[in-house]
């Protein structure tokens, strides 16, 4: 079996993510242990599952109701097979080869061609396509765009996303914290004078650099998993042509969808923030070049 | 305490027991599943048949023996039960269903009317679907006889009574038919 084919492709971002979700859970770990020794046990053991909890009950909402709230915050309209018969033909294709259940199928009225999928669990899944793709994709291209969103759903993308954010989150908001505990109340009260100086400011460095750490730590994720997603298409549709031929109709298509919010960008099958991203470093999606590069090396082993 | 230690041990072993049976039996579910779907979307297909048969006699009289192919096919199609069977007829019927395509690319007028554009609509998701829920079979199928002969669930495959399974292989002249290279 070669290095490139699908199945290879799906095990090694597999990996990847845990290993980057480890990451994140040690960086955590290393936040809750510079906060101890930089303001001792007592102020920490109270701050650390405070800024846990605060995160996990945000992001938990979102992540439980995330079909009913992405429906809100991206305008897309729930449809029904009488509305689009063909589409529906063609997701019924991708749903058989995916063994799923049928997902909900939503529309955004938008002139740039753009996906998403979303939902807590394959049982309330929800996939929205724009107006816009509908119009220029091919049957074959819809086919790669439909089983890269299944793929999302059949990989659990939205907890990945959820736990990363959850973890982002509280780091955050731990950091947060104890920085205006540093500038306002004089900190280190409760702390051991005896503490090693050195061990001190490695704490501070920690406490400042770890938002940056986690949010770097959360846009690899999402770029593993959206690299997993086309793996995993092709795994269902065995025809890795159709998907990049769709990724080349959005690499060439420079317009972006209107999207309401910048909260749900990382959920498109193209990032609408392209333009705006700083740098590859902080993108939820990987270049789109590199993925079409990726396919085309799975169509050359004929799979 | 070394009372404990063996009532732990022993409910681990009975634990690991107990997901290498269902695991097994789940593998072997799916595969079933998988088979009843691709029946579900084979009769899809033979349901579709005399619609389409009876639209492409209106304007094309004179293909008798294309008619009869396809008529043939999809009565062995309705009467074909085991894997075996039911992939021979199917892939009787898909070459008999090209046959009656490639009659009607002759026939402008029959090409152009919109109850043959939505039947061929109707007849190529339909023949996606047959694909894919071969595919998903297949799939299937490999992961069940992977875990039938490797350790540690195929210790359990004879306790569970779950066998290899057979593949869906579709006879399909079109597939043999390699390029020739000539050097």
């Amino acid at each position: 079996m070669a290095a490139n084919d699908f199945r290879a492709q799906e095990s090694a971002n597999k990996g990847k993510t845990y290993f980057l979700l480890a990451s994140m859970g040690l960086l955590t770990g290393l936040v809750a242990y510079a906060a101890l020794t930089y303001f001792g046990a007592g102020t920490s053991t109270f701050m650390v599952p405070l800024a846990v909890g605060i995160s996990l009950i945000g992001v938990w909402g979102s992540y439980y109701g995330s079909d009913k709230l992405v429906l809100k915050m991206t305008g897309a309209k729930l449809i029904q097979r009488e509305d689009n018969p063909e589409l529906f033909n063609v997701i019924e294709e991708v749903v058989i080869a995916s063994g799923l259940p049928m997902p909900q199928v939503a529309i955004v009225v938008d002139s740039a061609p753009n996906a998403f999928a979303t939902g807590r669990d394959p049982d309330h899944a929800l996939i929205a396509f724009t107006t816009r793709i509908l119009e220029v994709m091919d049957r074959d291209e819809l086919q790669g765009v439909i089983a890269h969103e299944m793929a999302h759903v059949a990989n659990r993308d939205t907890l990945v996303s959820a736990v990363a954010a959850t973890t982002a989150g509280a780091i955050a908001i731990l950091s947060d914290f104890l920085m205006r505990m540093m500038w306002f109340g004089g900190g280190r009260r409760d702390r051991d004078s005896s503490a090693n100086p050195v061990l001190l400011i490695v704490s501070l460095f920690v406490l400042i650099l770890a938002p940056i750490a986690a949010t770097l730590l959360k846009s690899a994720i999402s770029r593993r998993r959206e690299s997993l997603a086309d793996a995993t298409a092709v795994s269902f549709t065995r025809n890795p042509a159709g998907l990049r031929k769709a990724l080349e109709v959005l690499a060439t298509d420079s317009t972006v969808v209107h999207q309401k919010s910048n909260a749900v960008a990382h959920i498109w099958i193209e990032s609408p923030l392209d333009g705006k991203a700083v740098s590859k470093m902080f993108s939820t999606h990987p270049p789109i070049e590199e993925r079409i590069a990726t396919l085309r090396a799975m169509e050359s082993l004929g799979n | 305490m070394e009372i404990i230690i063996a009532l732990a041990v022993l409910g681990l072993l009975v634990l690991f027991f107990i997901a290498q049976y269902n695991r097994l039996i789940r593998l072997n579910i799916s595969v079933d599943e998988s088979f009843a779907q691709i029946e579900v979307q084979l009769k899809r297909r033979t349901d579709l048949i005399p619609n389409l048969v009876e639209t492409v006699k209106g304007y094309a009289k004179h293909e008798q023996g294309t008619f009869d192919a396809v008529v043939n096919a999809r009565a062995k199609a309705t009467t074909a039960s085991g894997v075996a069977d039911v992939a021979a007829a199917d892939g009787m019927l898909t070459q008999a269903l090209r046959g009656l395509l490639a009659v009607a690319e002759a026939y402008p007028d029959l090409k152009a009317s919109s109850n043959f554009l939505s039947l061929q609509e109707e007849l190529s998701t339909t023949e996606n679907k047959v694909a894919f829920a071969r595919q998903f079979y297949n799939d299937n199928v490999r992961n069940l006889n992977t875990a039938v002969k490797t350790i540690p669930t195929s210790f359990f495959a004879g306790f569970a009574k779950v066998t290899e399974r057979e593949f869906y292989e579709v006879e399909d002249p079109q597939d043999r038919n390699v390029p020739k290279v000539t050097f």
